[in-house]
Order: C-alpha cells, then sequence, then structure tokens
C-alpha cells in the first residue's frame, strides 16, 4: 500500500469559506443526483452569541476518505474500498447490501442511502454518480490520465477547499494547518483544516473536530 | 448537437496532470461517465463549450461540458475577469450560475410558443405565434397608440431589444431593472456627482480599506470577482474590512469590524464620517481645491453632524465612526466604498447615497488604485455602427406620459426618469399605459404586487418573452419561450473586473440546441420583425435581414476589436483583455469635476425643491419619504438576496430551493418558500419559533412565510429573501410575494422602489 502521505485528503480553509453552498450544488450535478437525495458534500453554519455579537461559520464537509476508514472495516461484504494507491474510498454497489453498517461506524455522515437502500458517496470524483470510481484501476488518482478534479474543488468560489495527495496540500497549508494535522488535532488526522481567525477556539474546535460533529440526520437509521 | 465544434482544448485546467492528446481527453471523460451500474459509456458524443452566466446578467464564464446534446457539468473559466480574481487564479460559478445546467434542461420550463384563443393560452407554431404577435402590435397601435405601450425587457444576451421596441416600434415608455427597481440613488448620484454609475464597485485587488457599505458582496456579488477580490486584497494586502449592515451576514462574519447600523440611517452615518475626515483634516485638500465643487456646502453638512450626534440616530458608537472616518482616510486613496441596492432601496436613499459617495471626493480616491474606479466599456460597435440600412427612429420625439401629463405633476421624479416602477398601474388607470412586453423578469413582485397584478389584467396586450410560467406570462396574450444562454451565442461586453486596467469582452456559442420548441431572444425578435415587415408593408422592420443569425450580429460588434465570437472561444478561456487604460483619468480631463453640491444640475434642482430637499448632502430621516413604524406596525420590513437565486428566474430550480432550505436548517420542513427572519427578542414576544408559519402584515397588504429565528437579525428589523410566492416561477407559488406589503412607497428623486416596509407579524392561522 502506499504509504499516507500519498494519499489524498480533503484541505479545507473556514477563513475563505462563504457559506454559498457552489460546493455541495456543484457535487449533486456533477455526479447527476437528485435534489432530493442527501448531499455528499455539506455545507452547515454554525452559529452562536447574541446580536450584535454574533458568530456565524460556514463549513464544508465531505468523506474524509480516512486513513483508518471506520466505514470499510465494518462493511461486511467488502463493498467498500480504501484504494491501495491513493487511499480514496470507493463503494462497489453490487456488493452493497444495505446493511447501514457503515453508516454508523462513519464518524461524519458521509455514507448516505438512496431510495434503492444501497449506500454511496463521495469518490473524490474518481468515476461519476453512485458507486462511480469503483470500477477504475488502482493507479493513483494523480496518475491517472486526464483524471478530473474533484468539483467541489473547481468550484469553490472563495478557493476553501483543496484536495490531492497528502504531501502535496500539506504543502500548501500554512504551518499552523499542517502542525494541527499532524498531530491529529483535527478530524484525527483526517482532512487538513486552517484555523479559524479571529475566533474563539469554542468554534474552531467544532472545525471538523469528531466530538462535536454530531450523526447527521442522514446517517444510517 | 449545436454548431459548436468538438473543443480541441481537451479539459483544460480540471486535468490534474498535464494535458494529455484532446482524443485521449475525450475518451477518458466518456469513460468517466459511467452509468450507475457500471458500465462506461464510452462512444458518447462528449464535447466542451463556453458561455457567459446571464443567470444575474454579470458575465461570469462558464465552460460546459455536453455529452449528446445534453450538458452534464458546467464550471468557471480561470482568469476570467467577472469570474475570477485576475490572472492565474481560479473561475468559479455561483450556486445560481451553476444552475443554468439545469434551467436548460427544466421541464418546467416554457417549451412551446402560445397565443391566447377563446380566454385560453393555446400551443401554437412559431410563424403563427409572429403573425399573431404583428397582427396585435399593429392594432394596438391603431387603437391605443404603439407610446403607451411599456417595454419592461429586462437584460438580454442581445442588444436589439431597444431597436425594436423603441426605434421601431415607437414607444418612449421603457422600465428596467437598473434605475427602478435596483438602486436608483446609487446609479444617478454617481453620474450627477461625476464619477458614473460605476461608483458602486471599487478597484478590490488593490485596495488596503474596504467599506462593504449595505452590501453583503461575499454572498450577493456582481460577478464573482467582488467576493474573489476582497478575500484577496485581506489575504495578500492585508487589507482591512468594514461592514456596514443592520444584519450580521457572511460579509460582515469576515469583516475586521462590522458596524450593526439602524436601518435607513447610512445618510447620517457618512455625514459624521466626513465630519471627523474634515476636522481633523485628513482629507485630500489637492483633489477638493482643484477637482471638485461645492466643497462649502458639504463642510457645512458635514459640521452639523458630530459622530455623538450620528451615534444617537445610527446606533454606532462615536469611537467606531471615529475609526472607521481615520482609517478610511488614511488608507485612502487606496480605500474603496461598495454600494449597490442596500442603501439605495429606501425613501431617504438619494442622500444615503450622495453622502456615501460625497466621502469619495473628500478622500480623493477616485479612479486611483484601491479606490473607486472610474471602469470604462470595450469599443464594441454599436447598432448604429454596424447596421447598413437606414431607418427611421420613431420614438425619438416622444415625451414619456410621466413628463408629458398633468396628471404626475405631483412626482418630482418626473424631472429625472421616464418612468417609476410604482407608477404603473396609476398609468393604465390613466389610459396612458395599455400594453406591455415583458423579457425574463417579473415586474409583479418589484414593488406595489397588488395595483401591478391588477394593471396587467387590464392591459390590452401583454406579450411575455421568458423561460417560466410566472405572473405575466400566465396572464399573458403572447408567450413566446425563450432559449436560455447555453442555448444561445452570447457575448459580454464587461466593464469593472478583476482587470482593473483592460477592457474586456467574453462569449461563447450555444453549447446545446434550444431544447423543446424555444428560441433564443435575438431569433425571436427578428421573428417578431419579419412579421411586422410583412403586416405593415414597412421596410424598416427589415433591418435585421442584414444578418443571417446572432454569431453573425456578434461578429459585426466585435468587428472594432478585430474579433470573431469563433476567436473569442475556441481556445482555452472564452474572453479577451482588448485595450488597456490607465488611473487618474482626470487629470488630463478639462471637464471633470467631483460635485458634492448638485445645485447646477438643473433637472435634479427642481426635483430637490419639490421634493424638499437640499442640493448638497444633508442628512434626512427615515419616514420623510415613505413608512414609519408605528405601535400597530412596530416592525421594520426589508427584503434581501440569496446567492441561490436571482430576480426569481431560478426559483423553479429544486436543487438550489433544497439548498436554500438547508442555508437556514429548515430542508427537515416540507415547505420551500423564503423565510422571514426575525431576532428571538421579536419572536418570542409573539410566540413564534422557527419553522412555525408566520402572517406580515403591512398597511396596506399581508402574506404568509416561515418563520426563521435567528441572532443574525437585527432585533426590530425583520427580512425575507424577494421573489417568491403569488406571480413567481415557482410551480407552487409557495412562500410569499414580499411586495404585497408595498404600495407605492419610493425615493422621489428617482422613483426608486422603496423596500422599507413598516410591518406586524404574528403566529398564521390562530393555532
Amino acid at each position: 500500500m502506499a504509504v499516507e502521505s500519498e494519499h489524498w485528503v480533503f484541505y479545507f480553509d473556514p477563513n475563505r469559506c462563504i457559506g454559498c453552498h457552489a460546493c455541495s450544488v456543484s457535487c449533486k450535478q456533477f455526479h447527476g443526483r437528485g435534489s432530493d437525495t442527501d448531499d455528499w458534500r455539506t455545507v452547515t453554519h454554525h452559529q452562536k452569541g447574541t446580536y450584535p455579537d454574533v458568530e456565524d461559520v460556514p463549513l464544508s464537509m465531505s468523506c474524509m476518505h480516512c486513513h483508518d476508514a471506520p466505514c470499510e472495516k465494518v462493511c461486511p461484504t467488502n463493498a467498500i474500498e480504501k484504494r491501495e494507491s491513493d487511499g480514496i474510498v470507493t463503494i462497489n454497489r453490487d456488493d452493497c447490501i444495505g446493511c447501514k453498517y457503515c453508516g454508523w461506524a462513519c464518524p461524519f455522515g458521509a455514507p448516505v442511502y438512496g431510495d434503492d437502500g444501497l449506500m454511496s458517496k463521495c469518490n473524490m470524483c474518481l468515476g461519476r454518480g453512485p458507486g462511480g470510481g469503483a470500477d477504475v484501476e488502482d493507479t493513483p488518482k494523480h496518475e491517472l490520465e486526464d483524471q478530473v478534479e474533484p468539483n467541489c474543488v473547481s468550484d469553490c468560489v472563495g478557493e476553501a477547499i483543496k484536495a490531492g495527495p497528502q504531501k502535496e496540500i500539506i504543502e500548501e497549508a500554512s504551518q499552523a494547518a499542517a502542525e494541527r494535522f499532524r498531530s491529529g488535532a483535527v478530524a484525527n488526522g483526517r482532512v487538513i483544516v486552517e484555523p479559524l481567525q479571529d475566533s474563539t477556539s469554542a468554534v474552531d474546535g467544532s472545525v471538523g473536530g469528531t466530538k462535536e460533529v454530531t450523526t447527521p440526520y442522514n446517517a444510517g437509521d | 448537437m449545436s454548431n459548436q465544434a468538438q473543443s480541441s482544448s481537451g479539459l483544460t485546467r480540471r486535468t490534474l496532470l498535464k494535458a494529455g492528446s484532446a482524443a485521449a481527453g475525450a475518451v477518458a471523460l466518456g469513460g468517466c461517465l459511467s452509468s450507475d451500474d457500471g458500465t462506461d459509456s464510452g462512444g458518447a458524443d462528449v464535447s466542451k463549450a463556453f458561455s457567459n452566466c446571464w443567470m444575474c446578467s454579470h458575465n461570469c464564464g462558464q465552460e460546459v461540458t455536453v455529452v449528446d446534446g445534453s450538458v452534464v457539468n458546467i464550471t468557471g473559466v480561470d482568469g476570467h475577469p467577472r469570474g475570477s480574481a485576475g490572472p492565474g487564479t481560479e473561475g468559479t460559478l455561483c450556486p445560481k450560475g451553476l444552475a443554468q445546467q439545469d434551467k436548460t434542461h427544466d421541464p418546467k420550463r416554457v417549451k412551446e410558443p402560445h397565443i391566447r384563443k377563446d380566454g385560453e393560452l393555446q400551443k401554437v407554431s412559431w410563424d403563427e405565434a409572429f403573425e399573431y404577435t404583428a397582427d396585435r402590435l399593429v392594432s394596438f397601435a391603431d387603437e391605443y397608440g404603439a407610446e403607451t405601450f411599456l417595454d419592461a425587457t429586462s437584460w438580454a444576451e442581445t442588444s436589439i431589444f431597444r431597436t425594436i421596441w423603441r426605434d421601431l416600434y415607437g414607444s418612449p415608455e421603457r422600465i428596467s431593472r437598473g434605475i427602478h427597481v435596483c438602486a436608483g440613488p446609487t446609479f444617478v448620484t454617481g453620474g450627477m456627482m461625476g464619477v458614473g454609475s460605476n461608483n458602486r464597485v471599487p478597484d478590490y485587488q488593490n485596495s488596503d480599506y474596504i467599506i462593504a457599505w449595505g452590501r453583503n458582496q461575499l454572498n450577493s456579488f456582481a460577478g464573482q470577482f467582488e467576493a474573489k477580490g476582497t478575500l484577496e486584497a485581506i489575504e495578500n494586502r492585508g487589507a482591512t474590512l468594514v461592514t456596514i449592515d443592520p444584519q450580521h451576514t457572511i460579509t460582515a462574519e469576515k469583516s475586521d469590524k462590522w458596524l450593526p447600523i439602524e436601518p435607513r440611517t447610512d445618510g447620517a452615518l457618512a455625514l459624521a464620517m466626513a465630519n471627523v475626515i474634515i476636522e481633523e483634516e485628513l482629507y485630500d485638500e489637492d483633489f477638493v481645491e482643484n477637482y471638485t465643487y461645492g466643497f462649502d456646502a458639504y463642510r457645512e453638512a458635514a459640521a452639523d453632524m458630530p459622530p455623538e450626534d450620528a451615534a444617537e440616530i445610527t446606533g454606532i458608537p462615536a469611537e467606531d465612526i471615529r475609526e472607521v472616518a481615520r482609517g478610511f482616510a488614511e488608507a485612502a486613496p487606496r480605500a474603496g466604498i461598495s454600494v449597490w441596492t442596500g442603501t439605495a432601496q429606501m425613501g431617504n436613499g438619494w442622500k444615503a447615497t450622495q453622502n456615501i459617495t460625497a466621502l469619495n471626493g473628500l478622500v480623493g480616491n477616485i479612479d486611483r488604485p484601491g479606490g473607486l474606479r472610474l471602469w470604462e466599456y470595450p469599443g464594441t460597435a454599436s447598432f448604429g455602427q454596424v447596421c447598413e440600412q437606414d431607418y427611421t427612429n420613431r420614438a425619438e420625439f416622444r415625451e414619456p406620459a410621466l413628463k408629458k401629463y398633468d396628471e404626475y405633476s405631483d412626482y418630482p421624479v418626473r424631472h429625472i426618469e421616464g418612468i417609476a416602477h410604482n407608477l404603473v398601474p396609476e398609468m393604465v388607470d390613466n389610459g396612458h399605459i395599455n400594453g406591455i412586453v415583458v423579457h425574463h423578469d417579473d415586474p409583479l413582485k418589484d414593488g406595489n404586487a397588488d395595483e401591478w397584478v391588477e394593471a396587467i389584467e387590464e392591459m390590452a396586450l401583454v406579450i411575455s418573452i421568458d423561460a417560466y410560467w410566472n405572473g405575466v406570462s400566465r396572464n399573458a396574450d403572447i408567450v413566446l419561450p425563450e432559449a436560455t444562454s447555453l442555448e444561445k451565442d452570447t457575448l459580454g461586453t464587461g466593464n469593472w473586473s478583476a482587470y482593473p486596467k483592460h477592457k474586456w469582452v467574453t462569449g461563447g456559442k450555444a453549447a446545446v440546441e434550444p431544447q423543446w420548441n424555444t428560441k433564443p431572444d435575438f431569433d425571436i425578435l427578428t421573428g417578431i420583425a419579419s412579421a411586422m415587415a410583412e403586416k405593415t408593408d414597412n421596410d424598416d422592420w427589415r433591418i435585421f435581414e442584414q444578418w443571417d443569425s446572432h454569431e453573425e450580429f456578434i461578429d459585426d460588434q466585435l468587428s472594432t476589436l478585430d474579433l470573431t465570437l469563433e476567436e473569442l472561444s475556441s481556445g482555452e478561456k472564452n474572453y479577451e483583455l482588448v485595450e488597456e487604460y490607465d488611473y487618474e483619468k482626470w487629470k488630463d480631463n478639462d471637464n471633470f469635476v467631483f460635485r458634492f453640491d448638485l445645485d447646477q444640475v438643473g433637472s435634479f434642482a427642481q426635483a430637490a425643491e419639490e421634493a424638499g430637499m437640499d442640493t448638497a448632502p444633508e442628512w434626512i430621516p427615515p419616514g420623510t419619504y415613505g413608512d414609519s413604524t408605528s405601535d400597530e406596525y412596530p416592525l421594520e420590513f426589508y427584503d434581501v438576496r440569496s446567492v441561490f437565486f436571482s430576480h426569481g428566474s431560478n426559483q423553479p430550480h429544486e436543487r438550489l430551493r433544497d439548498h436554500f432550505a438547508k442555508r437556514n436548517d429548515l430542508n427537515e420542513e416540507d415547505y420551500r418558500g423564503n423565510y422571514l427572519h426575525l431576532n428571538p427578542k421579536d419572536a418570542e414576544p409573539r410566540g413564534i419559533e422557527t419553522g412555525d408559519m408566520v402572517q406580515v402584515e403591512s398597511e396596506s397588504g399581508s402574506g404568509e412565510l416561515m418563520a426563521h429565528v435567528t441572532e443574525n437579525a437585527r432585533p426590530g428589523f425583520v427580512t425575507a429573501e424577494y421573489g417568491f410566492g403569488e406571480t413567481s416561477a415557482t410551480p407552487d407559488g409557495e412562500g410569499m410575494n414580499t411586495m404585497t406589503l408595498h404600495d407605492k412607497q419610493m425615493d422621489p428623486i428617482t422613483g426608486q422602489v422603496d423596500r422599507h416596509i413598516a410591518v406586524d407579524v404574528k403566529p398564521a392561522g390562530g393555532d
């Protein structure tokens, strides 16, 4: 297996996120997913304080393609694969039985379930649509010919989202973000997050942190 | 398929690695497009095309992926003047721009031409629709006079609307979004004071101090360079961002300082800032001395507004006023004020924008890097220049009814403008307007809604050119289904952008054929013209026959720049920087003068006298014109925009409506209308919680919508997104047409709709 530093990770800068949901809309469009299906990439708004001392921080999140991928570990049919070459987590829907174990195992609510009862989630635009990417050869995404940048990255108005091999993305991050990522302080080292400027630690701590992220409505039920 | 040749550029920037051969690109993309069951759609006809976004008409570049005649993805163009932060930066699209993909294939679109027969709208062929339109236009002119036909066409992907309705049909009556329902005071004061109507867009990237004044420019931008440029200035230059807004917005969140101002008191704040800047001698003496007029009158007005007095009026502590005034003046000329609708859509909006614009003259940030740029358009050829045939201009000497008839002598606006949105229903009653053509717009939600609904019913001829069924098209005599911009050849000739020293053009050929039986607006208008030529035997109407297609017409427009549409849109990008221009143009312009006092502008002086206002900057309190809150209506209402929608034309799109609901944490509800945002301090005493349906009532109307209780809202000030509810394009009309609360409140100078309304709110339905 390729070393972790070559596995793909997402990067998020809450200071540059303007909460516009373009990432989420563009994901839906690229993957041809209906309006009424759950989002693979979600934007939430975290508000605290009383007018006029208000803070309102937008957060964009999707599947983290975790290095430890709890969804993969609990999948009874091995439908979920963490690709050896680039760490992108894919789902082979032919093997999915819709048991929703992965939905419960995932701390971020990334796996979502359609009317067909089958799981789908972000595949970093390795392929299109639910199950997309599962049939793509296990060559690192960045070495596949003409692979597209994840649409949420391309369409992020504030350029707040990045994606790519960890070693490349971490070089583009601030030192503070890199240190936090390496220390596992943010989301157990699953996503590189810039520290929120001019903000309180209470809000900052919720950014991608596993403790404060509640299992969302779209997790398995 | 369209006539768009398959792009030879492959995947351009979407390619993470170096681009492979073009053929390999197309094949790889085809391979990407596997269906749900994993089968490969290899062999699909994949092509790339370019367009520029018309959802809000601000032309952000669009790169479109087309598979087998359908748009499957749409994204931005890197380095695009409107859609990026400039050279070497990514171009993107906002949610409403992305929705152009959904709009193009939306089954809810108007798919066929319709005419009203026996009281019902019935599908007809285009030939029949054009012939019928010509018949009706001829009989309308005979019976009522062409001068009583109102051109209410909004922004369009072709410039020939004016030629058709004004020059050829002969109506002087024209109502548009800009001055009449968007930001009249901002546009018009800028022109009169000497800096033009682009006084609203500073040179963001080069600025050290940006004031977002009544603007949420990170979520409600006129081209994404605004949001991107602001973020770049903060990141690259360490610029200070100050937001002045009653609401806590995302722009307020990102700001170094947010001034939560009492609504409609912006004019007092601006004067107090001038007071500080003049008193502390922080102003640009050279500029004021040599390039301005009326400084004494301005100085007197400012002297009357010390920060302590302004603090009482605005709710902003005097120290904060001083801090921002000093920060702005010390950063000048690299200091810009971004201003648009927020300080314009109110009864005292004229003075607010005059006082704000005056600050620019005071600190001399005019046309200097990082300040207020005097943006320029590229030199494309006008219609007159490319037109090789003569025609009689029939509207040239016709006076609009507002100026012509005594019935309107009480309205000062008649000295400045030919029409005011809110007065159209009155003009219909008076028989001075008898018909209307509406393009891509819904005036029934732009102000005075109830009377407008009645006026549309009363009019003898209503023509709708639109993509959706809405309050106008449903009630029209003729409905002509319009193609979306992805189905048209387009040309955008911008000015303000991420390139402050370059004029630019952008464009693209149609990405896909018009879906269903729709047509681009150019083809619709030339179709009407040909039918009019037949019907009237007047060869003036044959003027468009010199062009076989919109592309030919666009190529003629581009001829002055030695460009063709093909050249513009067949490379890696679809824009060209065409001419360079420098800062400080006024230095070489003997005619340039920045006017603090407008007493030399005769039309304004007359309007101001009738309205009871001074020609120089002054403070005019809210309620002088328009609404005041009262015991019965203690809350101030204002309607706002959302990043998901532009003027209602993309509100039918489910993805956007769902995300709008998510934005307000109300996606679990079935409701998909607009929301009334109110502070807990106003909600709790009324027994209102988030998710409740509430009734909003003003003196002249009421409506129901869902409550969103939030600390982002200012106590005493409630807002809702406009464009929803009755008459909107959403199929179920869910939500509330905010302008049913509205009567005739307006800025007396420009007639701009005043959207601040005194209301009360209570739970709906009594349960």
